[in-house]
């Protein structure tokens, strides 16, 4: 089993990475606080400043964006002068790392005000608080995500993550050229970038430079984008199964049955793992293709290998007559 | 489980022909063999040349060696041999 190494939670991220945050849907423009850029993020949850601006701050949490939308810009607007200014300054006696201002509404003089003396960076953005959660939320979620590099080769082959593990030299490479043939795409050889996805999914990627390329004994370094085209390539996919390459050995039992469901475990995460012993006369990635179609009729509840073995145990079942329907081949 | 942290010397710095030499030797050991810069959780296998040259390693970067099995002391000092003598290139 290839080696891995998982980092300890990533401790935060910054208000400055969330500031480069800029979708179709969302775009952030800096109106204050610019000294405060460097704010840790800490949660990918975004809070509502809502009842803190009430007074209420039990629930203000640090290290999380705070939104302002029409509801709190326009309670703001119902309050006095003077009862507007301790509404505002009260939430800063948190720490907090950045307010954004969405709908396109105009910030209160005074909110600016505190938000440049305690060093909080204020955003405006024209999208709807709605879109900015999700936005944001999305952007912060990958960027806090726990993140581990693995060796290995990451394919996706009928549509479906296809990690294949295994040590240097056992033919991975070679494996997954024969995929790229057959019409299936590279998502990264030698390196992969995995992130835990939510709390159940592994998202694996490339690094960012060289990782279209592969290298094939015998040939040295290939670059595949250029040999095979752009839709040969898949920038990322949601790991759904993996297969350990190993030399096989013929003091070792393999799976001969089909009905052993080992699991390969990542920051917590299991998915399927197929030990693929490798040896002549073995073709690799026929043996690949197969296993993802098992593992595509598994995840509709259908275990092949489980049919044939009720059939069998039907057939095994002492007859009841002689016309006994088993019993008839 | 050993580390060590070595300076690449070299003055093309971990490049293809260094880490062909590198891959050749580290192959020959059965201890898993890992690399990775200083203070870089990103790691690279060192039997896999894509995954050396990946670290673009050059001169005076400092590098982590990280080796773990049976073989893994002579592993070190083997590796530790070539990364100091420049990969045998330079005089």
């Amino acid at each position: 089993m290839a080696s891995e190494k998982t980092k300890p939670p990533n401790p935060a991220t910054t208000v400055r990475e969330l500031s480069q945050l800029s979708s179709q849907r969302l775009k952030l423009t800096l109106r204050g606080g610019e000294d405060g850029l460097d704010n840790p993020i800490s949660s990918p949850r975004i809070q509502k400043l809502g009842l803190a601006l009430a007074g209420y701050i039990d629930y203000l949490h640090e290290g999380r964006v705070q939104l302002v939308g029409r509801t709190e810009i326009h309670y703001l607007q119902t309050l006095s002068a003077a009862d507007r200014k301790t509404a505002i300054k009260q939430i800063f006696a948190r720490k907090l790392s950045c307010v954004v201002i969405t709908s396109d509404l105009k910030a209160p003089p005074s909110l600016l005000r505190n938000c440049e003396e305690n060093k909080v960076p204020l955003f405006k953005t024209k999208a709807l608080s709605s879109i900015a959660i999700t936005e944001i939320s999305g952007f912060l979620e990958e960027q806090l995500a726990l993140r581990t590099t693995i060796h290995g080769v990451l394919m996706e082959v009928y549509g479906l993550g296809l990690l294949l593990l295994g040590p240097s030299g056992i033919g991975k490479s070679e494996c997954a050229l024969d995929l790229i043939l057959r019409g299936h795409r590279l998502v990264s050889d030698d390196m992969i970038v995995i992130r835990k996805f939510g709390s159940d999914r592994l998202m694996g990627s490339g690094p960012s430079d060289f990782r279209f390329h592969m290298e094939l004994r015998g040939l040295g370094i290939v670059n595949i984008k250029e040999l095979f085209g752009i839709s040969v390539l898949s920038p990322k996919t949601i790991i759904d199964i993996a297969m350990d390459l190993v030399r096989w050995n013929p003091e070792e039992e393999y799976d001969r049955l089909g009905l052993d469901e080992r699991q390969y475990t990542l920051m917590d995460v299991s998915v399927p793992l197929i030990t693929m012993p490798v040896a002549p006369a073995r073709n690799l990635a026929t043996l690949v293709e197969v296993a993802v179609r098992l593992q595509m009729l598994k995840s509709q509840g259908y275990s092949p290998s489980g049919e044939f073995f009720k059939q069998l145990d039907a057939r095994l079942k002492p007859p009841r007559s002689s016309s006994d329907e088993a019993w008839r081949l | 489980m050993i580390r060590k942290t070595l300076r690449i010397k070299s003055e093309l710095g971990l490049h293809a022909r260094a880490a062909a030499k590198l891959v050749k030797l580290t192959s020959q050991f059965e201890s898993d063999i890992k690399l990775s810069r200083l203070n870089v959780e990103e790691q690279v296998d060192a039997k896999s040349i894509l995954g050396i040259l990946l670290m673009a390693a050059a001169q005076g970067t400092e590098i982590e060696v990280m080796i773990d099995g049976k073989d893994e002391e002579v592993a070190m000092e083997a590796v530790v041999q070539l990364v100091n003598n420049r990969f045998g290139e330079e005089k």
